[in-house]
């Protein structure tokens, strides 16, 4: 069995290689390696999920990298329950994608390099998964950070595109420095970075102090949370680290489905459920990602309204859904964000695809505005489409409905202080989420068709395999809410593999208050989004115009993405590049390089010299060079 | 006496080697020019069999042969492989640039399997004897191979050179040797232990003795002050000489430290230890600064090659305290990346344009970019830059002097690996960010670029998933 | 046993007075003859402690074979001694300083040694009954077989080397080849040609022998 799970991530990365030998090549054959590589992690990962599922986990190193010191550099896997849910989930939504990703970059020149960095990040995201150590999570975690990075810059000649994925790595590395911050707190105290001691001592870890300020003592456990979570916060798309994502929309449409909608973005919340243990120690912590989660399921929901680009609106309704998980997190129902990162990734791939199928349908244009009436033309992408749509809403029996009403109420139950802001703050966001989500689907697939005619003329149903992807996913996306809710969040089914303090235990308690009116707010909120919805983009289209006009100054700090961006580019940006040049001049040019690395090289050059000429090329000189050496060590010898 | 089955079997790579040298000698005679590639074929044939030999013959333990002349143990056949499949390299990249130097005659091949064979009984040496002997074959066969390149006046000078200072070398190593004799009465070097062990420091015959086996060895790793012909030596071989000089030539020099110091001299530990560390920081000043100021490519990796004696030397002062995996596994990666770092200058070395200096690597990025990236995975693995093995076996060298309490050693070992690291970052940009000035041919034939790119992606590979070879390098030095 | 003594004495000292003035002799032909005589005197310690064989052989070898050999070279070869001494002075005074400390400092180290151990002496070869070159032989084929056979493996390489290096087809010297000149057959030389005659008045006999030369 040990075999087959390092065959797994090993299966993708072999298809990323084998890909990755046909970029030279003019022939679009990529996925020849890459579909394979994909589809057999995907059938092992199934495999793997039915042996856990009868009760085989795993835990220990498959192969030891190197020693420092006491430090075991292991390559480590561990394999339960979370993890057998996460690798299907990401081999399926990633097979979907790379087979849908053969009609859509038809004809792009980077055809072949584009399945060799799908086909990695999968194997970057399964190592990130299924790690049992601290190392070899940071492994994947950078990894699928750098794949990112490359995808987003992958029309590497739009200038957009570059800015797009600087920006992305750069707001990763800022969370990165959170996360390996967390990493040493916890490696200086413990001495170790594998999961398992990490968590059976995780206790010592909240009753040792660390200053971080001369003369604040602070928990270590809280510390560390912190840390790692300003990381997660990274890699999620959290407030006020957010700003890369809509940003990264610059790829190409599959991998804002596979990277920034289904699964790497979900990464930093499947770390805050996989370090649950860690987690717990800490009310502090717990606080901090309540809150910061709610604040992000609102404001972003709030900015989707307004958006034009379609892409960038499922872009920040991403971002918001991601505020519901880590609100989960938060309030320590961390099956139900999990239960929410599985169907959303679905629903979310869904959309994404589908969006991308209307996209190519009018040449590539990805303004609403000029959109409209694709819904005739495009019966499969609409249907498919109008059912990630009331997913997305939580509309009943749609999965998105039981993932995040299940959040909601857990919410209202939660004791942890900033839960009854989160409460609210999610409620309302359901509404927000509706009017938006409705408002894309009206303005994209119904009433007047606005492209020019020489687009419409051409207007048609996308390849099958396009649809049938879109297809298959909104299978889960229909059905896994209904069927998955009662066994996997309240039938236990994660068992040991997440931690829930005693007395925290919101989902224990929401199996039995299962009921009561606010079980139906947040469906009847949604329902009135929809009405919302349709009445101002169906019936009377002249209304938004003259609400955005009449809110003023609201409406352009929507448009003006709350001020994020400003802040970042303008202020931390600019602050932040004074500084540079500041510390360039004085401290670069002038005493490092000036004195030290010149200076050195200087001299080491100029000693170089000298030495050089020791090199006379007599034969003579060098037999006597050789006994002056004899000379000297029998001496040594002789006074010794 | 006799000799049974067991005994000869355990020789039986070294007389594979010897056999068919005698055989080919013949066999030469009746070959035309243009069949030259028979006995080319067979001589690499031979020490590939010889090498697999090695390797299935590998003992469980130690055991000593032929009258104590011939040590049979795990160290000797992990490192014969090496020896072996080195040489091997070095023929299979040489095919193309000993046909232009007029070099690919008969003669060299044989001389290239005697001077195996020396290689291989250095590696096994059960008695002081068989180490000398061992030496002479090897060191014999390399000067002629160096000075067969008769036209070039370079070479004439590095063979006469390192003729006569070999010769000198020998001489103290053999002086050394006699003391030692002198000192315990005995030949074998397992006697010799005994005896060391027991009259130790007290004996100064046999500390004389061990000084000068050291000197004598210092000079065949060619580690400062003993070191001035490597660059003159190595500059002038005719290139396919030079890949078996910077590879398996130092690997044997290596077997026999290993046979006399730690086999024989084992007890006087402390007495060579601090040889071992002077020797070392000598070694990382001068290879890796002097290697700054050269032009010449040839040069430059030959004080490249002094400077990594001296990481050597790191590990072998402090491995009697921290173990001999350390060396062994620098020594074997070194042979490696030695091996295919002058496999590919030999290779550039065309008729038309002869890549002698680091501006001819100018632009190679563009006219060969997969011979630059080789090159550049080599370039990094000397400079010991992660991921590939170079750096794997530094950072084991300097683990080992930390356990050795030898930190300072550790530190000065570092400094010099990161001044070391311009220089070879220097072939680099020349490859990759210079424009190309001249147009180098081809790169070897098919086979030498195959095999080239196999042992170029191995250093980088051992680098990756360390294991395999930290795994070969305990199992070589279990018996010690 | 004074006797012993004193002829050891005799011979070890013109040993080492002829061995330096092997180094230090003007003229190369006396450097060789100096080299002879420490030769004969070697073989008459050899002699005195027992070593009848190695004896004869160092005189025979060595001061028969090698050395005649080396005058000859030395003869035939014109060696500008001027060039090959300068700079010899420069360095003498420093090299002499370093190789006096150089001695005394390792005679103080093995004076200090005490004897060491015992090697050789009269069992080393196993008894008498047989001849010292009987034993020899022995040994050589038997404890030292392997070194014995490496030995001559050197020797091997010593004798391709020679030939490798010196033995080169110089395409603008013309030299004989007596195998070729022994195979050579008549067709290889001699070629009839037939010729029409010219005309009837002088025409009784028929052709002309065109002879094709050798090579040398």
């Amino acid at each position: 069995m040990e075999t087959l799970y390092l065959l797994i991530p090993l299966a993708s990365l072999v298809g990323a290689l084998g890909a990755g030998t046909t970029v030279a090549s003019v022939r679009e054959i990529g996925h020849r390696w890459a579909i394979p590589g994909v589809a057999v992690s995907f059938l092992l990962s199934l495999v793997v999920l039915a042996d856990v599922l009868a009760g085989h986990t795993f835990n220990g190193a498959v192969y030891t990298w190197g020693a420092i010191g006491g430090l075991e550099l292991e390559v480590g896997l561990l394999i339960d329950r979370l993890t057998a849910v996460m690798m299907a989930v990401v081999t399926f939504v990633s097979l979907a994608v790379h087979v849908y990703t053969i009609g859509y970059m038809h004809g792009d020149p980077g055809y072949n390099r584009f399945f060799a960095y799908i086909a990695g990040f999968t194997f970057f995201m399964l190592m990130l998964v299924m790690a049992n150590n601290f190392l070899v999570l940071f492994f994947g975690w950078e990894g699928v950070g750098l794949v990112s990075y490359l995808l987003i810059g992958f029309w590497y000649t739009r200038e957009s595109a570059i800015a797009a994925s600087l920006k992305a790595f750069l707001v990763n590395r800022l969370g990165d420095i959170g996360f390996v911050l967390g990493l040493g707190a916890i490696y200086a105290t413990l001495g170790t970075l594998a999961y398992e001691p990490v968590f059976a001592r995780a206790g010592e870890l909240a009753s040792s102090t660390i200053a971080v300020l001369p003369g604040m003592p602070w928990s270590v456990a809280s510390f560390a949370a912190i840390a790692l979570f300003v990381g997660a916060m990274a890699k999620s798309a959290q407030i006020p680290l957010h700003v890369w994502l809509p940003d990264s929309m610059e790829g190409p449409t599959p991998i804002s489905a596979l990277i920034h909608a289904a699964t790497m973005v979900t990464a930093g919340v499947f770390m805050l459920a996989r370090l649950s243990p860690l987690y717990e120690q800490s009310l502090a912590a717990l606080s901090l990602v309540l809150v910061v989660g709610a604040l992000t399921a609102l404001a972003l929901g709030l900015v989707a309204l307004v958006q034009h680009d379609i892409k960038r609106v499922i872009a920040y309704s991403t971002i918001s859904q991601l505020g519901y998980m880590v609100v989960a997190m938060g309030i320590s129902a961390y099956a139900a964000g999990i239960f929410h990162l599985m169907t959303h990734a679905f629903f979310k791939a869904l959309l994404f695809l589908a969006a991308g199928s209307a996209i190519h349908a009018v040449a590539d244009e990805q303004d609403m505005r000029r959109m409209g009436g694709l819904a005739r033309h495009m019966p499969v992408t609409h249907w498919t489409f109008l059912i990630g749509a009331l997913a997305l809403c939580g509309i009943w029996p749609f999965a998105g409905y039981y993932s995040k009403d299940t959040i909601i109420e857990a919410a209202a139950l939660s004791a942890i202080p900033g839960a009854g802001f989160a409460y609210w703050a999610t409620l309302i966001g359901v509404g927000i989420t509706a009017v938006y989500t409705f408002r894309m689907y009206f303005l994209t697939f119904h009433g007047p068709e606005r492209m020019d005619a020489e687009t419409r003329a051409h207007l048609h149903e996308s390849a099958r395999v396009i649809t049938w992807p879109l297809v298959v996913l909104a299978v889960p996306s229909l059905l896994a809410g209904f069927f998955l809710l009662e066994p996997v969040v309240f039938g236990g089914y994660f068992g040991s593999s997440l931690f829930v303090a005693e007395g925290r235990d919101v989902l224990g308690e929401l199996a039995h208050h299962h009921g009561g009116w606010g079980q139906y707010l947040p469906l009847a909120l949604a329902l009135a989004g929809v009405g919302l919805a349709y009445y101002l983009y169906m019936v009377r289209r002249d209304l938004p115009a003259r609400l955005a006009a009449a809110s003023g100054p609201a409406y352009s700090a929507l448009v003006a993405k709350l001020g994020f961006d400003r802040l970042f580019e303008g202020w931390l940006a600019g602050a932040g590049r004074g500084l540079g040049r500041a510390l360039w001049r004085g401290g670069d040019e002038h005493l490092i390089d000036g004195l030290a690395v010149n200076g050195t090289a200087g001299r080491v050059a100029a000693a170089a010299a000298r030495l050089r000429g020791i090199q006379s090329g007599y034969v003579y000189h060098y037999a006597f060079s050789m006994l002056i050496g004899v000379f000297a060590l029998v001496s040594w010898f002789f006074l010794a | 006496m006799t000799f049974g089955t067991p005994e000869m079997l355990a020789v039986l790579p070294e007389l594979v080697v010897m056999g068919m040298a005698l055989g080919l000698l013949v066999l030469d005679l009746y070959l035309r020019p243009d069949q030259r590639g028979i006995t080319f074929a067979l001589a690499v044939a031979t020490l590939a069999v010889a090498a697999v030999l090695a390797a299935v013959l590998v003992p469980g333990e130690a055991r000593t042969l032929l009258n104590g002349q011939f040590l049979h143990d795990r160290l000797g056949a992990v490192l014969k492989v090496f020896l072996l499949g080195g040489t091997a390299l070095a023929l299979i990249y040489g095919r193309r640039p000993l046909q232009r130097l007029a070099m690919y005659r008969g003669e060299l091949f044989i001389l290239m399997l005697l001077a195996s064979a020396g290689m291989m009984l250095m590696a096994s040496a059960g008695t002081l004897l068989m180490a000398y002997l061992g030496l002479e074959l090897m060191s014999l066969s390399l000067y002629t191979m160096i000075a067969m390149d008769r036209d070039s006046i370079p070479a004439t000078e590095g063979a006469v050179k390192y003729f006569l200072l070999g010769s000198l070398a020998s001489g103290i190593l053999l002086y050394g040797l006699s003391l030692v004799f002198g000192a315990s009465g005995s030949l074998a070097l397992d006697e010799i232990a005994a005896h060391a062990a027991r009259a130790g420091v007290s004996d100064p015959l046999l500390v004389l003795g061990g000084v000068f086996v050291a000197i004598g060895l210092a000079f065949k790793l060619g580690a400062v002050p003993f070191h001035m012909w490597i660059p003159d030596v190595y500059h002038g071989s005719p290139s396919p000489v030079t890949v078996v000089l910077a590879s398996t030539s130092k690997l044997a020099a290596f077997a026999l430290l290993m046979r006399l110091l730690v086999g024989g001299l084992g007890p006087m530990a402390e007495q060579w230890q601090v040889i071992a560390g002077a020797l070392a920081v000598l070694s990382l000043v001068v290879g890796n600064v002097v290697a700054i100021a050269q032009t010449a490519i040839k040069r430059m990796l030959a004080y490249s090659a002094i400077a990594h004696v001296g990481f050597l030397l790191i590990g072998l002062a402090s491995a009697p305290t921290s173990g001999y995996m350390a060396p062994v596994l620098y020594m074997l990666l070194y042979t490696l990346m030695g091996a295919a770092a002058f496999g590919i200058v030999s290779m550039l070395d065309r008729d038309e344009a002869p890549a002698r200096t680091i501006d001819d690597f100018a632009g190679l990025s563009r006219t060969h970019p997969w011979t630059a990236f080789l090159m550049l995975i080599l370039m990094f693995a000397l400079a010991g830059v992660p991921p590939t093995g170079g750096f794997m076996a530094k950072l084991y060298v300097f683990q080992a002097a930390v356990e050795a309490d030898l930190v300072w050693l550790a530190v000065f070992g570092v400094l010099m690996a990161v001044i070391g690291a311009f220089y070879y970052l220097r072939v680099v940009k020349a490859m990759y960010f210079d424009p190309p000035e001249r147009t180098l041919g081809p790169v070897g034939d098919r086979v030498a670029q195959g095999a080239v790119s196999v042992n170029a992606l191995a250093v980088l590979g051992l680098g990756i998933l360390p294991g395999p070879l930290v795994e070969l390098s305990l199992f070589a030095v279990a018996g010690i | 046993m004074a006797v012993t003594q004193a002829i050891f004495y005799l011979f070890a000292t013109v040993l080492v007075v002829a061995a330096l003035m092997v180094i230090t002799a003007r003229n190369p032909v006396h450097s060789v003859l100096f080299l002879v005589l420490s030769f004969v005197n070697g073989a008459g310690l050899f002699l005195l402690a027992g070593a009848e064989f190695l004896a004869f052989t160092l005189i025979l070898v060595y001061v028969g074979a090698v050395m005649v050999l080396f005058l000859f070279v030395l003869m035939m070869l014109d060696i500008n001694l001027q060039r090959m001494r300068e700079g010899f002075l420069n360095y003498l005074p420093l090299g002499a300083v370093i190789a006096f400390v150089l001695v005394v400092e390792m005679g103080a180290m093995l004076a200090a040694g005490g004897s060491g151990a015992v090697v050789g002496g009269d069992g080393a070869l196993g008894g008498t009954e047989a001849g010292n070159t009987t034993l020899l032989g022995r040994v050589l084929y038997d404890t030292y077989l392997l070194p014995f056979e490496v030995a001559a493996l050197v020797l091997l390489v010593a004798l391709v080397a020679a030939i490798a290096l010196t033995l080169r087809h110089r395409p603008d010297v013309k030299k004989q080849d007596p195998g070729q000149q022994v195979r050579v057959r008549r067709e290889d030389r001699v070629r009839l040609v037939d010729m029409p005659t010219e005309g009837a008045p002088y025409a009784p006999d028929t052709g002309a022998t065109g002879s094709k030369g050798g090579e040398g």
